[in-house]
């Protein structure tokens, strides 16, 4: 399974990570993006920092890919998880997934998930109000 | 050793590495006694912190030696 990893601390553009159908043997792709909500712990705010240990992230997102794959065998996977500041209605993550069939590409994206959330060394650093983006 | 702290531990050290001597391979359960004593505050989260040697999870037989990169992982939240 082709496994593409990306930290970024720019704008993640969905529609230039997104995995290519066409070549005929893949029936299926699927993604998800985690966008940031406008409320946190019920108070509204403007953005979410997240801080990472890159090497460790990168290298756990790719161990939890690979087990995945091994169950669910996809051809291709995609994660791109942005870092820094982010603005509330921006993306934070992005998971495609494209494989044969439907089953083992929604398999890992949700397992993905569910890993990312128990395993991957990111953080939600702060909440930023309106008035702390203006400054930061 | 080199000594990483993330997020919330940042807060609870002061800063977010540190330089340890290790003049011999040490288990967790000694490198905690060590972080401790420098670092009091790290007390309250060490139940939930996992540790990493060299940008993998630690195992309860991992021993950690000088030039080794550790870091101290509290529980994650990304995505």
């Amino acid at each position: 399974m082709r496994i593409e990893i990306q930290l970024t601390r720019e704008s993640i553009r969905t529609e230039n990570a997104r995995l290519k159908l066409g070549d005929g043997d893949c029936g299926a792709l699927v993604e998800f993006a985690g966008v940031v909500r406008g409320k946190e712990d019920g108070r509204a705010i403007a953005a979410l920092e997240y801080e990472a240990y890159d090497e460790m992230a990168t290298r756990v997102i790719r161990q939890i890919c690979e087990s995945l794959g091994a169950a669910q065998p996809c051809e291709a996977v995609v994660i791109v998880h942005r870092i820094g500041i982010i603005p509330v209605g921006e993306t934070a993550i992005y998971v495609c997934a494209k494989a044969k069939h439907r089953a083992e590409a929604f398999a890992l994206v949700t397992g993905f998930m569910d890993r990312l959330k128990q395993d991957v060394p990111i953080w939600k650093r702060r909440a930023l109000t309106a008035e702390e983006l203006k400054s930061a | 050793m080199r000594v990483l702290f993330f997020a919330q531990l940042k807060d609870a050290t002061g800063c977010a590495s540190v330089e340890l001597p290790a003049p011999a391979p040490v288990i967790a359960a000694e490198l905690w006694s060590t972080l401790l004593a420098k670092f009091p505050a790290l007390e309250t989260h060490r139940k939930t912190v996992r540790l990493a040697l060299n940008s993998e999870y630690a195992t309860a037989d991992t021993q950690f030696a000088d030039g080794d990169e550790v870091a101290l992982i509290p529980p994650v939240s990304g995505g």
